[in-house]
């Protein structure tokens, strides 16, 4: 169970009453800035991985959201996920206005909508952005959080500031602001305030503790900012390694590291990755960009210890980083451009997409990523092993996907397929699967043997179907269950 | 088919029973019975050098016509102390082992060589006996505290392969029912025909009311082998098998629906099937002349459709031949094998009565990889076990190359020679100093030869290799046998 909860509630209708004044020194700047703050309402459809031909379920939510510019509205990305369609209230309005997603990043959640008409939107004030508030001060979270249908104001204290995981994706980390506020459903996307200016964007809190609220602070916002200015929204990138803490005497003595606290070890390098033919394991990274590495694998930024990736955090694909390293004693100086590694994202949580399959004569086959992998809970080991090490082993190279037969349904062609769910497609006639639209082309071939075999991975004995059989066995099995269709292979485009 | 060994008596000693006086009523008279008291230690798995609190087990014992007496594998395996009891408790004597099967769970066992034997022999003996036969009617007997005999009335319902100790060693058992009560919290009951032993009830399931009682078959086997003091064990074809059922798969291989057969789907190295010329693919038709049906069953002249396999392990010796007759090809062929013993396997399916090898270096704890090992992460141990392991002990063919046992690294004791190491722990070792570690032995013999002053230890998976100051560790290693630990290594 993931121990991060995300603050986007499913409630409340709008009740549309004059709010009150706020009677205090600031009230007109305060009566602005809740005018900027929006009630975004989404219509959700979240696809079942079990049945990848049906619809799905249909749900909704509402969160938070606050004006940046014209016709720019800031939200969270999980409140606007598997949206079939997002409204936008103005406070103090019964009007809820249509809009679209212009952007939407699933790796920092964030996202950028604007309303079909921004004309009731006009001459609203956009909100401004801060720094990173320091430790002890005073913050005010703003939104529509659960517990009643007017704007919502808390105050809190910043109480840490830290790398932390960002539970939408469930892969990503990066800086998080943890505020003592209450933070509660709804609040998602809400605008977090210091001295009039934005601090960061309410996003998730913990399941077990009261009285925590996280935010994304101002840094990974202009970030998102600045790489949808070109109109198109590239992701983080990753330098590609994994590092080992050199707090061994013993192995800064054998990788010849000299004992000045500085050096940590290059334990693997992502196949492919930026890193990839540059760095080997074994390698001691003792700078990025001129600063130094200690043998935690931390750098020193603002005078705050802090993992070496966040220098990487603040780049973009193309950019170029400085590293220095130790080679079996001999230093070296390289520079890497930096790329984003789309394999990593099978090991992510994936929003707006329809499931891949492949039905053919009661077996359906998938595309192996995390939404298949929760959906299922695969407990062979080989499938989870292959999982796990889809990355580190760059089975990537020869499986663009790992194609996993999911499903066997009961007809009396298929009655003694037993054994053989949930487990990894090797082979099809002899020929290695490399993906889903492969399986599906060796699958559907014109001329196809008497027998089609399948190969699945860890089971001894192969699939057997007559392909005689197939075409009368797809009608009957589709018809006894429901299945309208026989594939999906994603569109021409794959998806990001 | 195969049911997994029920809770067996061990609530016996918190039930109140209540005892009425029945002064009229004669005890059932036994013969050839005595009680069987054992005290069993494991080892302990994270920390191989000690023994696990000792445990306490009560069973009873079969008095054979040469004075051995018989009772169960699981009474004796992991044994330390083991005493014969009268049923009144007034005479004990030390017992000694002379043959344990924990594939078949069987044992035979003897008064200690020159210890008072006399009230044994008073005690009567009992012959051994012939097959029953569904809905024969036997005894199980127990002793109450007092000394009595309890003799429970039950059928034999049906006859099978079971598993009722080793875990996937299959070997004929009777399923009898029969109604009966907790005495004395003992565990290994003798079972008895027409005043003649039967075979051996190993567990009971109370909620069915079923208990597996080891078959005369697989006595009589065992007693024959040991009758010449040494014990070989049972033998093995040393296949694993898939059946044809699938009507697809079977027009695929090419068979008719006359024929049934099995599908042969790994050998293992070096067994009877191996030099036979069996190969993976095959399709086994016939057994000495039995035919051997789609799901794997033939017809027994004594007990109807019984599991192929009994005609390797319940029925035949090491050495003997058998003859098999395959389809390769879509021909029909024929083989030969000679049985032998299950080959020794990379990871050891059972530990009974061996002290795990291990070893320790400035504080990493290396062991080889057994079943027990995962079986120790719990009742959920399939999916809670290191993966990396469990893959190895599910595919160990892919793991065999040049090992004769998979050593990993189980964990890290912390010392100042694994700074840095606490959180490694479970995995697999390739290679010591640069030499391949293929047992326990190869990797002590490696860390005796440390490379450019260190020992580099190479590993599956992140850090990949460890290293460690020999100094700095043999200094480590003289405090941990200072503050306890018995010694640093136990090579096989």
């Amino acid at each position: 169970m993931n121990k991060l909860l995300l603050f986007c509630g499913s409630v409340a209708l709008l009740h549309p009453l004059a709010l009150a004044q706020n009677p205090d020194q600031t009230g007109n700047r305060n009566a602005d800035i809740y005018k900027s703050v929006v009630r975004i309402e989404s219509a959700t459809q979240v696809a079942d991985y079990r049945t990848p031909w049906n619809s799905g379920r249909f749900g909704g939510g509402t969160g938070s959201g606050f004006m940046i510019g014209p016709n720019q509205f800031l939200t969270n990305a999980h409140v606007v996920s598997n949206a079939n369609r997002v409204l936008i209230t103005r406070r103090g309005s019964a009007q809820k206005h249509p809009a679209r997603v212009v952007h939407i990043a699933h790796d920092c959640d964030l996202a950028l909508l604007e309303v079909e008409n921004d004309a009731p939107f006009e001459g609203l004030h956009y909100l401004k952005f801060g720094d990173v508030p320091a430790l002890e001060s005073q913050v005010r979270v703003i939104g529509y959080p659960v517990g009643g249908d007017r704007i919502s104001v808390t105050r809190g204290v910043v109480s840490r500031i830290d790398f932390r995981p960002y539970s939408h994706s469930r892969v990503d980390s990066h800086l998080v602001v943890q505020i003592d506020a209450a933070i509660n459903p709804g609040n998602s996307g809400g605008p977090v305030l210091q001295d009039g200016k934005v601090a960061g964007v309410a996003f998730q809190g913990l399941r077990q503790a009261d009285n925590t609220g996280y935010m994304i602070p101002t840094p990974v916002i202009q970030r998102f900012l600045k790489d949808i200015g070109d109109g198109r929204y590239d992701k983080y990138v990753d330098l590609g390694i994994t590092e080992f803490a050199l707090f061994n005497p013993a192995m800064r003595k054998a990788l010849q590291v000299p004992e000045d606290g500085l050096g940590v070890m290059v334990a693997s390098v992502l196949p492919t990755g930026p890193c990839d033919g540059v760095m080997e394991p074994g390698d001691v990274l003792l700078s990025i960009d001129n600063n130094p590495v200690d043998n935690a694998g931390n750098i020193e930024v603002e005078g705050e210890k802090v993992v070496l990736h966040e220098v990487v955090e603040r780049k973009f694909a193309g950019d170029e980083v400085k590293l220095e390293f130790l080679r079996r004693g001999e230093k070296k100086d390289v520079t890497v451009t930096l790329k984003a590694f789309p394999h990593s994202r099978i090991y992510a949580v994936r929003y707006g997409e329809r499931p891949r399959f492949v039905f053919f004569a009661g077996l359906v086959f998938q595309p192996l990523d995390f939404n298949l992998y929760s959906a299922y809970g695969f407990d062979s080991p080989r499938v989870r092993k292959i999982f796990q090490n889809y990355v580190r082993d760059a089975l990537f190279k020869e499986r663009k996907d790992v194609v996993v037969l999911t499903r066997v349904e009961s007809d009396r062609l298929t009655s003694f397929i037993t054994g053989f769910n949930g487990t990894v497609v090797d082979e099809i006639n002899g020929t290695k699967v490399k993906d889903l639209r492969h399986a599906h082309e060796l699958l559907y071939a014109a001329d196809q043997p008497e027998f089609i075999t399948i190969k699945c991975n860890g089971v001894v004995r192969p699939i057997v179907i007559p392909s005689a059989e197939v075409e009368s066995a797809n009608k009957r099995i589709m018809q006894q269950n429901g299945i309208f269709r026989s594939h999906y292979l994603g569109d021409s485009q794959p998806a990001s | 088919m195969f049911p997994t060994r029920p809770l067996f008596f061990c609530l016996a000693l918190l039930l109140v029973v209540m005892v009425l006086p029945a002064p009229a009523l004669a005890a059932a008279k036994a013969k050839g019975l005595l009680r069987i008291n054992t005290t069993i230690q494991t080892y302990n798995v994270s920390q191989p050098w000690e023994l696990n609190q000792p445990q306490r087990r009560r069973g009873l014992g079969a008095i054979l016509e040469d004075g051995n007496i018989l009772t169960t594998g699981e009474m004796a395996a992991n044994s330390t102390y083991i005493e014969f009891e009268s049923a009144d408790g007034a005479h004990t004597v030390p017992a000694e082992v002379i043959a344990i099967d924990y594939e078949a769970n069987l044992a035979l066992l003897k008064p200690e060589k020159g210890a008072n034997r006399e009230w044994i022999d008073k005690l009567g003996t009992l012959g051994t006996n012939g097959p029953a036969k569904i809905d024969d009617k036997v005894n199980i007997w127990q002793f109450e505290d007092n000394g009595d005999a309890i003799r429970t009335e039950g059928t034999v319902r049906s006859v099978d392969l079971l598993s009722t100790f080793a875990s996937g060693h299959y070997f004929l058992c009777y399923e009898v029912k029969a109604s009966m009560q907790s005495a004395s919290s003992s565990y290994t009951l003798p079972v008895t025909r027409n005043g003649r032993l039967l075979g051996i009830l190993a567990s009971y399931n109370s909620k069915d009311q079923i208990s597996d009682v080891v078959a005369p078959d697989i006595l009589k086997r065992f007693l024959e082998d040991v009758r010449d003091g040494r014990h070989e064990g049972f033998p093995s074809l040393g296949i694993a098998t898939v059946l044809t059922e699938d009507p697809q798969f079977r027009k695929w291989l090419g068979l008719t629906d006359e024929q049934g057969g099995l599908y042969v789907s790994r050998l293992l190295p070096g067994s009877g099937a191996d030099e036979s010329g069996l190969k993976k693919g095959d399709v086994l038709l016939t057994v000495n002349g039995h035919a051997i049906d789609r799901r794997g069953y033939y017809e027994d002249p004594t007990y109807g459709r019984l599991v192929w396999s009994h005609l390797v392990r319940g029925s035949r010796q090491v050495g003997d031949k058998l003859a098999l007759l395959i389809m390769r090809d879509g021909k029909e062929q024929q083989l030969e094998a000679v049985l032998r013993r299950p080959p020794d396997h990379l990871i050891p399916s059972h530990m009974y009565d061996k002290a795990p090898p291990y070893l320790i270096k400035g504080g990493l704890v290396f062991q080889e990889l057994t079943r027990p090992y995962l079986e120790a992460f719990g009742k959920e141990w399939r999916s809670r076990a290191p993966l990396d392991l469990l893959d190895a002990l599910n595919n160990p063919e892919d793991y065999e190359e040049g090992r004769k046992r998979l050593v990993f690294l189980s964990r890290v004791i912390r010392t100042p020679a694994t700074i840095g190491y606490d959180q490694v722990n479970n995995l697999i070792v390739t290679e010591a100093n640069g030499q391949k570690v293929t047992d326990m032995t190869s990797l002590a013999a490696a860390l005796n030869n440390p490379k450019d002053g260190l020992h580099s230890i190479r590993i599956d998976d992140i850090p990949y290799v460890i290293y460690l100051d020999p100094e700095e560790s043999d200094l480590v290693d003289k405090a941990l046998l200072k503050r306890g630990l018995p010694a640093l290594q136990r090579l096989p």
